[in-house]
């Protein structure tokens, strides 16, 4: 018999975007009749610039070439392709510094098979949380989550196993677990990555968490913008209910828990908590006033869970290998791996997923080969459109939960955006501003009507007619949004104003 | 929303008729159907074009000239953001992360993502999709 060959082919946003699909389909037909050669669609290892990234596993060795600009439409044959493939010094991806200097804990499967091969799955640890968690008992797993130190991955960093007791300690006897997939933050990717490369390692999770607070019914929240992560949420959760691994008696316990997946509509305020949860329930995404909290009164005003999706995919790695995989990374605020999303202007851009603590030098430098475009880097902007931007002299800092604080930003969801010397800050201030009036839910003013006059201030120092007066009412106009904001939008829209204004002092003057 | 989504990948859009028949059959009002739909980007009163090009102007692809790409679009469609062509061809639309932060900048066109992106590129996918439909 012929030995097995694999040929993998990634089916993934980032992937496809560059042409994955295309060639997925030439080798399909040039493998048609030949039984010992089977194309495999698997995720993404996020090492993006390489996309479409192809590997060949034969005789136990598996190596890739990166197809980005390689034409495939001339090959007659699948001989004239494997010719193809070798003669382009195909190398293994594990052995690249990129994904070698990583600590993949939460991303640990991405890329290596087809994301919706459940055997695979299972063989690579996946359940093992979950049955872990059945034997040890609802509180005790909320006390492992609790010592393994564990934050909200969405951008609060918010202590996860404290939401769970809060959940967990309310007596009601519905509840429910909503899971916060509306990444929406510009220059973030982690959650499409996990949702698209490994499902059912979110879905394990949302299960552990709900058995753990007591929830029967879950929601995922998924933006529209992700229609790929639509269909293998979709898939993930059809496959796992005849699996008996969703629905009635998971695992034989006489834990019942389903699934709904809901689909946002273009709202970037709806990845608030309770902007989503006026969502899901099929209204307008208005932003609730809190308290009551979500834990306590949330969706359909019964005791929530919501996380975000890498928190969620957490858990099962936490709950199978121990709480130590985590908690020996970092301390106060910042333990564990956070997965930093590298982007914008850079060459080698992709996931990192690594201990909390690399400084942006690292980062840029060390995995990101400088700038696409070889020119200086000019300012990063970390955590989203409401975090900070860094001028070039603070590349040394080091990215942790704390030091964004410090800094008066946030790390957020852990984008990191690269931008060259040819960017005009005043215009990246009024974008902020701009994307606030754009996105506000309208349900408090100062967000509403604060974002609308900020554009028209930094629009006169933009045009440089503005005189210190307005630079003045610029100012205290970030002081109301701040505080009087009812959500983080508007009170976290002044952070990178405030901090172009600090760090690059020059660009808004006239 | 899942009703909204369903009628609107039907029809196209949601026009007068649709409305009242959601609100009829949720037993709420017109206008309660109105305000969802209008509160929603994604969602739409009127008819847009066979191709919905939505060009991302998000902060990492503006680092690698988006703002340049939509103008070029604009100038080449002859529409403003939002605008449908006369012949209901193509809608140009903003759009802010697509997730494809490290291959910007990015525009999908209906529900595929076109990374790298260039108007020479977009052009290229739009007039390939054309001979198809042609040749069907």
């Amino acid at each position: 018999m012929t030995d097995q060959i694999k040929i993998y082919i990634p089916k993934e946003t980032s992937a496809c975007s560059v042409g994955s699909d295309l060639i997925a389909e030439k080798i399909t037909d040039l493998t048609q009749g030949y039984n010992h050669i089977s194309v495999v669609r698997n995720g993404s290892w996020g090492a993006f610039w390489l996309e479409p990234f192809v590997e060949i596993e034969k005789d136990g060795k598996r190596t890739g070439v990166s197809y980005l600009n390689k034409e495939t439409s001339h090959l007659s044959s699948i001989e004239e392709f494997f010719d193809d493939f070798y003669n382009s010094q195909p190398f293994n991806i594990q052995d690249i510094a990129f994904i070698k200097r990583q600590t993949r804990l939460v991303f640990s499967r991405i890329g290596l098979y087809d994301p919706l091969d459940l055997n695979q799955y299972r063989n690579s640890h996946g359940y093992k949380g979950l049955e872990k968690s059945f034997e040890i008992g609802q509180q005790q797993t909320i006390d492992e989550i609790k010592k393994s130190g564990l934050n909200g991955r969405g951008g609060a960093a918010f202590p996860t196993a404290i939401k769970m007791q809060t959940v967990f300690d309310q007596e009601s006897a519905i509840k429910y677990i909503a899971c916060n997939a509306d990444e929406g933050d510009g220059g973030t990717f982690s959650d499409r990555l996990i949702m698209e490369c490994d499902p059912f390692s979110l879905i394990e999770g949302m299960t552990i968490a709900a058995y753990s607070v007591g929830a029967n019914h879950g929601y995922i929240y998924l933006r529209s913008e992700y229609p790929l992560a639509k269909y293998f949420l979709t898939e993930a959760i059809k496959i796992l209910k005849t699996k008996n691994l969703l629905g009635k008696n998971i695992l034989g316990t006489n834990f019942t828990f389903d699934i709904e997946l809901r689909i946002g509509a273009g709202s970037y305020v709806c990845g608030e908590e309770t902007a989503m949860m006026e969502s899901i329930e099929g209204k307008r995404g208005l932003v609730r006033s809190k308290p009551p909290l979500p834990a306590i009164k949330g969706l359909f005003n019964q005791p929530t869970l919501i996380n975000n999706v890498i928190t969620l995919a957490s858990l099962s790695s936490i709950l199978s290998f121990g709480t130590g995989i985590f908690s020996q990374y970092g301390s106060g605020k910042s333990i564990g791996t956070m997965p930093y999303q590298l982007c914008g202007n850079i060459k080698h851009g992709g996931l990192i997923e690594i201990p909390f603590g690399i400084t942006l030098n690292e980062m840029i430098y060390d995995f990101g080969a400088g700038t696409f475009n070889d020119k200086p880097v000019h300012a990063v902007q970390i955590g989203g459109p409401l975090g900070i931007y860094l001028p070039a002299n603070l590349l040394n800092t080091p990215l942790t939960v704390e030091t964004l604080i410090d800094l008066k930003g946030s790390l957020g969801h852990g984008g990191v955006i690269v931008f060259d010397d040819s960017t005009n800050m005043a215009l990246q201030a009024k974008f902020a501003m701009d994307f606030c009036q754009k996105e506000s839910c309208g349900k408090c003013t100062p967000c509403r009507i604060g974002s609308v006059r900020g554009v028209e201030l930094i629009d006169k120092i933009y045009n440089k007619t503005a005189v210190n007066a307005d630079r003045m009412l610029l100012e205290e106009l970030c002081e109301t949004l701040e505080t009087t904001s009812l959500c983080a939008m508007g009170g976290m829209t002044p952070n990178p104003v405030r901090s172009i204004i600090k760090y690059f002092p020059n660009e808004m003057m006239n | 929303m899942p009703a909204l989504h369903a009628v609107q990948k039907e029809l196209g859009h949601l026009d007068n008729e649709c409305i009242k028949t959601l609100a009829k059959s949720f037993n709420i009002s017109n206008a309660e159907v109105i305000d969802v739909i209008t509160y929603y980007d994604d969602f739409r009163l009127k008819k847009e074009g066979q191709y919905i090009i939505k060009v991302c102007q998000a902060e990492a692809c503006q680092s690698l000239g988006c703002r340049t790409l939509l103008d070029t679009l604009k100038s080449h469609f002859e529409l403003d953001i939002g605008q449908t062509s006369n012949d209901y061809s193509v809608t140009l639309k903003e759009v802010f992360c697509l997730g494809n932060c490290a291959l910007s900048p990015s525009v999908m066109i209906n529900e595929d993502v076109i990374g790298r992106a260039s108007s020479e590129k977009i052009l290229a996918y739009l007039s390939e999709k054309q001979n198809i439909s042609h040749n069907d």
